[in-house]
């Protein structure tokens, strides 16, 4: 029989294992769900990875080996970091694989263009179904409550809000975002992940669109107001914020890195739920995203996106930027 | 009197278990993958005994903690209790300027050592997880640091200093640093006894050639320069480090490539070196074999890091006035014929000539590999900073016994 490590332990801390984060478990398989899962593994800890849908499953791979490509291609690591985190990432379409997980992190998103907040509380229930009772259940949503979703639960006091901001790779951040009945042991749980994924928490009171999105959309809505008022061209505008406060994008590029559709449901959401028209989307955005201009994961939004470049559209902003 | 030596890095331990008597190693071996998913501890006694195991290792006090557990075992161990350790020597690996030499481990000098970890946040922190993981498991052993830096502390300002704003080195202490100088230090003194001179006569020009490469001038037994900087990139080209480079290119690339600090890291610490040039491999035998083949990238990085060397052999001979002995040490400088001689030949204006049978059959064993009428005798001399380590610190025990 094969000798056990454990045998050999001094009786000193070896053998207390309690608490350390072996496992998570995310559903959802999109843009975000892969970020997070390469975060999670690049950290050493093993993700399971749930899609729904079987036929995503190898696109999802595909997606998740293409944004590994590019970041070797952009010296960020190497082939051998690659191989290791793909190691630890393994995919399923069913929820019972989640069963050892030590957090689960649901980061579903829908296509369609209404909010999909019944949805997050179905992934909630089913996954409170399959995990053990110390499991925490988090989800990555940016402008729904996390009480709101914590409800459906039996034991909603392990249930939490982190929210990544994208590119994870390269955010240091994460908003933390508690409801009253949230327990310490989830906290410190949520703690002692970020701690091993190297993210800052930003802690948040619990309120929709956290500090981020709330910043954001009121940005992204008065620069299309100037936009349409001309008073500044597209890149013009980026430029300011880029050139003049040192902003890495201008709320333009960052409005088609973000997905216009997406960006649309979080103003919905904030106007909702606040009911002041800063949160009200702009009519372009309605227009472009009636139009399949979706920003950078359609080719083109408030730019042109062609091999991992951007560039400027030539045409006037009453015909969305294209020339006629 | 029975040492351990322990040399943490960031997700593995290496150590050394040596009975200070014979200077015996008594076991030896490796925890691997900490913190990680499929941690293991492999351990080989001095009969040849050999331990797998595999398990949950979840910090290095754990990892410790098991080490110390296998010694003491009845079945694979070499002592019965823990009391036969009589002292812990550690390998930290950035003393900076604070420390000179070897050192008995205290509290106060934690501090110290705390605050040079900022010149290497890789490597100090995980050196430090060690020494308080042995500081709890066995408080009353006395612990010692050997630092890979202090062999180089003997430098002049003019070989250390950047010439950069002398602002900088006060601020920050931006200087030279050096390291691989317990390496060094061993090789040179070994040559002095070897050669049955004493080493503070001797001109030595030691070449630390592994994964990692270094090359230092030593001249009266101490270090006079070093190639390698205030971090491990500068100086000869390495596995996957580039070594010097010109800093314009750098910020250059920086631009051209739109890269942040993270990423230009990893490109001149992972991305670069031989691995870099070859596009093959990071290690010397699979661009040998490459060569080999016809593999025209592969021959061009095995001539840059030849010619590296050699051009550093030459400007350390200009700054010594002279060079005795040249010596390789390291995997590449012990083992791999090809490379050592091709850095040896082209030398002869130094007075150097390579003894070609000597040296096409040594691998790994110490030995002159010169002509005996060679004015510089060329030496193998294998590496072996564990034993510094053990000397070091069964030195400082019996200093504060007396």
């Amino acid at each position: 029989m094969a000798e056990r490590l454990e045998d050999y332990a001094l009786g000193k801390r070896a053998t207390n294992t309690k608490g350390t984060i072996k496992k998570v478990g995310l559903v959802g398989g999109g843009s975000m769900g892969q970020e997070i899962a390469v975060e999670v593994s690049k950290a050493g800890i093993d993700v399971i990875l749930i899609d729904l849908n079987p036929d995503r499953i190898e696109e999802i791979k595909g997606m998740i080996s293409n944004l590994l490509d590019i970041r070797i291609n952009r010296w960020g690591m190497t082939t051998g970091d690659k191989k290791a985190i793909l190691s630890r990432i393994q995919f399923s379409t069913d929820f019972c694989d989640l069963v050892d997980s030590n957090i689960v992190i649901e980061c579903i998103n829908t296509k369609k263009s209404v909010s999909n907040i019944e949805s997050r509380k179905e992934v909630f229930k089913s996954i409170e179904k399959c995990v053990g009772e110390d499991t925490v259940i988090a989800s990555n949503a940016s402008t729904v409550l996390i009480a709101d979703l914590a409800i459906v639960l039996n034991h909603p006091e392990r249930s939490i809000g982190i929210h990544f901001i994208s590119p994870a790779s390269s955010v240091d951040i994460i908003e933390v975002n508690k409801c009253v009945i949230t327990n310490q042991v989830t906290s410190d749980i949520i703690e002692k992940f970020a701690k091993v994924i190297k993210k800052k928490i930003i802690h948040v009171t619990a309120s929709p669109g956290n500090i981020s999105t709330r910043l954001i959309i009121p940005l992204i809505n008065e620069a299309c107001e100037l936009l349409m008022e001309g008073v500044g061209t597209v890149e013009d505008i980026d430029n300011t914020l880029m050139l003049g406060f040192g902003m890495q994008l201008g709320p333009f590029a960052l409005a088609d890195k973000i997905g216009l559709d997406k960006l649309l449901k979080w103003m919905e959401g904030l106007y909702d739920e606040f009911g002041d028209k800063k949160y009200k989307t702009s009519p372009i955005i309605k227009r472009m995203v009636r139009a399949n201009l979706m920003g950078k994961r359609t080719g083109e939004g408030f730019y042109i996106y062609e091999n991992e470049k951007r560039r400027s559209k030539a045409g006037s902003i009453i015909n969305l930027g294209r020339e006629i | 009197m029975k040492i351990l030596v322990l040399n943490c890095g960031s997700s593995s331990i290496k150590y050394q278990f040596f009975n200070m008597q014979t200077e015996e190693v008594l076991a030896k071996g490796v925890v691997e993958k900490i913190g990680l998913n499929g941690s293991f501890l492999k351990n080989k006694r001095f009969d040849g005994d050999k331990l797998l195991l595999e398990g949950e290792i979840l910090d290095h006090q754990i990892g410790i903690e098991y080490i110390v557990g296998v010694l003491i075992s009845e079945k694979h161990g070499c002592i019965k209790s823990l009391e036969e350790i009589d002292a812990v020597g550690h390998r930290v690996v950035h003393g900076a300027e604070k420390f000179k030499a070897s050192i008995r481990i205290t509290m106060e000098m934690i501090e110290k050592v705390e605050q040079c970890s900022d010149l290497a946040p890789l490597h100090n922190p995980p050196n430090l997880k060690g020494i308080y993981a042995i500081d709890e498991l066995l408080p009353n052993v006395m612990q010692v640091a050997v630092f890979d830096t202090a062999f180089h502390q003997t430098m002049e300002p003019h070989a250390y200093m950047y010439a950069i704003p002398y602002s900088l080195y006060t601020k920050y202490g931006i200087r030279r640093y050096g390291f691989h100088g317990t390496s060094h230090r061993y090789v040179s003194h070994r040559c002095g006894e070897i050669l049955g001179q004493d080493v503070k006569d001797l001109k030595i020009i030691s070449c630390h050639l592994g994964n990692g490469a270094s090359i230092a001038a030593i001249q009266g037994g101490v270090s006079v320069d070093t190639s390698m900087g205030l971090t491990p990139v500068e100086g000869l080209i390495m596995g996957t480090r580039c070594g010097d480079l010109d800093l314009g290119a750098f910020t250059y690339i920086m631009d051209k490539e739109e890269i942040g600090l993270s990423a230009a890291n990893t490109l001149i610490n992972k991305h670069s070196g031989m691995l870099g040039v070859s596009g093959i491999s990071s290690d010397m035998r699979d661009i040998e074999n490459a060569v080999e083949e016809g593999n025209e990238r592969a021959k061009l990085a095995m001539d840059m890091y030849q010619y590296r060397v050699k051009k550093y052999i030459g400007a350390y001979a200009a700054a010594m006035n002279g060079v005795d002995v040249i010596i390789f040490t390291g995997g590449i400088g012990e083992n791999d014929i090809n490379t050592r001689g091709a850095i040896c030949l082209g030398l002869e204006f130094l007075g150097t000539s390579l003894d070609m049978d000597k040296h096409s059959e040594l691998r790994g064993k110490e030995a002159i590999i010169s002509s005996d009428d060679s004015k510089v005798k060329l030496m193998v001399i294998p590496t072996n900073e564990e034993l510094v380590i053990a000397r070091d610190t069964m030195e400082i025990k019996k200093n504060s016994i007396q």
